[in-house]
């Protein structure tokens, strides 16, 4: 999206958000129609659940339609709302049974007393066209992305799925820049160790055939 | 020379285009001489893109959809009696 447009479709959100602070319900519809599917997909990617992210949509297109007298405009209009759906989605998981933690250090790359890498790296990063979008490909990185650790989770999501800026991450969370790259960093390391695994196996199976 | 380790550690930074020129050239002098860390800056990219890909493809389900509409009319319907 080109400058231009992304400045274009803030002062149409602002316009919204102001008609709608005045009590305006159509401006309402157009904010759902804008935001629904990000609620729903960031609240999906967290939950991994249909019936609790239609929950947490819920609760978040509630929250907009009744809270938003409260909002000030010193944050960006759509900062404050992924905030709201992320504090509704933590609610949520608070409520069901905690998953057994995995320790994200044991997956980040190994160096020997020199500062070399210890394992074989193999680069399968030219064979994965073919299994894009594959069910099998799908689920593994689902299954991956759900074994991440929450902070650095959330932290992926809104910087690397949703494509917030740094700046944005950073003050949609309240954290640090620094914290910010740290934490996506850890996040790529640990998805990139998960998904080679499971490309590494394909490449050595195709070799064979 | 820089090592591996710290290889790994300015890649973020590297594709990102943050580092500053002095950085940026010994980290390619590194993957000159290093085909492992070019396999892993590699892998490293396409784990992003395949990540983003995958989890962009969300589409709220009719059914949800449905759902939320009419949850919001009642609500509007609601306000408006009041």
């Amino acid at each position: 999206m080109s400058f231009t447009q992304q400045k274009v479709d803030k002062e149409i959100e602002e316009a919204l958000v102001k008609d709608f602070q005045a009590g305006n319900l159509d401006a309402y519809d157009k904010i759902v129609e804008l935001y629904q599917k990000r609620i729903y997909a960031l609240s999906f990617n967290l939950m991994r659940n249909q019936m609790d992210a239609q929950d947490v949509a819920q609760e978040v297109l509630l929250t907009l339609f009744k809270k938003i007298h409260t909002f000030q405009g010193k944050s960006a209009f759509s900062s404050w709302v992924y905030r709201i759906t992320l504090n509704s989605s933590y609610m949520k998981l608070r409520s069901k049974k905690k998953e057994p933690k995995i320790s994200i250090d044991e997956l980040l790359p190994s160096f020997n007393s020199t500062g070399f890498q210890q394992e074989k790296i193999q680069d399968w990063s030219e064979n994965t066209e073919s299994l894009l979008f594959t069910n099998e490909t799908r689920e593994i990185i689902n299954k991956a992305v759900g074994l991440l650790p929450e902070k650095e989770k959330v932290v992926f999501l809104l910087r690397d799925v949703e494509g917030l800026s740094t700046e944005k991450v950073s003050e949609v969370l309240d954290l640090t820049i620094p914290a910010v790259k740290s934490r996506l960093h850890r996040a790529r390391l640990f998805l990139r160790k998960k998904l080679s695994g499971y490309f590494e196996e394909y490449n050595s199976q195709k070799g064979e055939t | 020379m820089i090592c591996c380790k710290e290889c790994i550690d300015l890649l973020y930074d590297y594709i990102e285009g943050l580092l500053d020129q002095e950085t940026s050239k010994s980290l390619e002098e590194h993957f000159e001489e290093c085909p492992p860390c070019i396999a892993f800056l590699n892998t490293y990219k396409s784990t992003t893109t395949l990540c983003r890909d995958t989890l962009n493809q969300i589409e709220i389900p009719d059914e949800v959809r449905h759902t939320l509409q009419s949850f919001l009319k009642e609500n509007k319907d609601q306000q408006e009696k009041k």
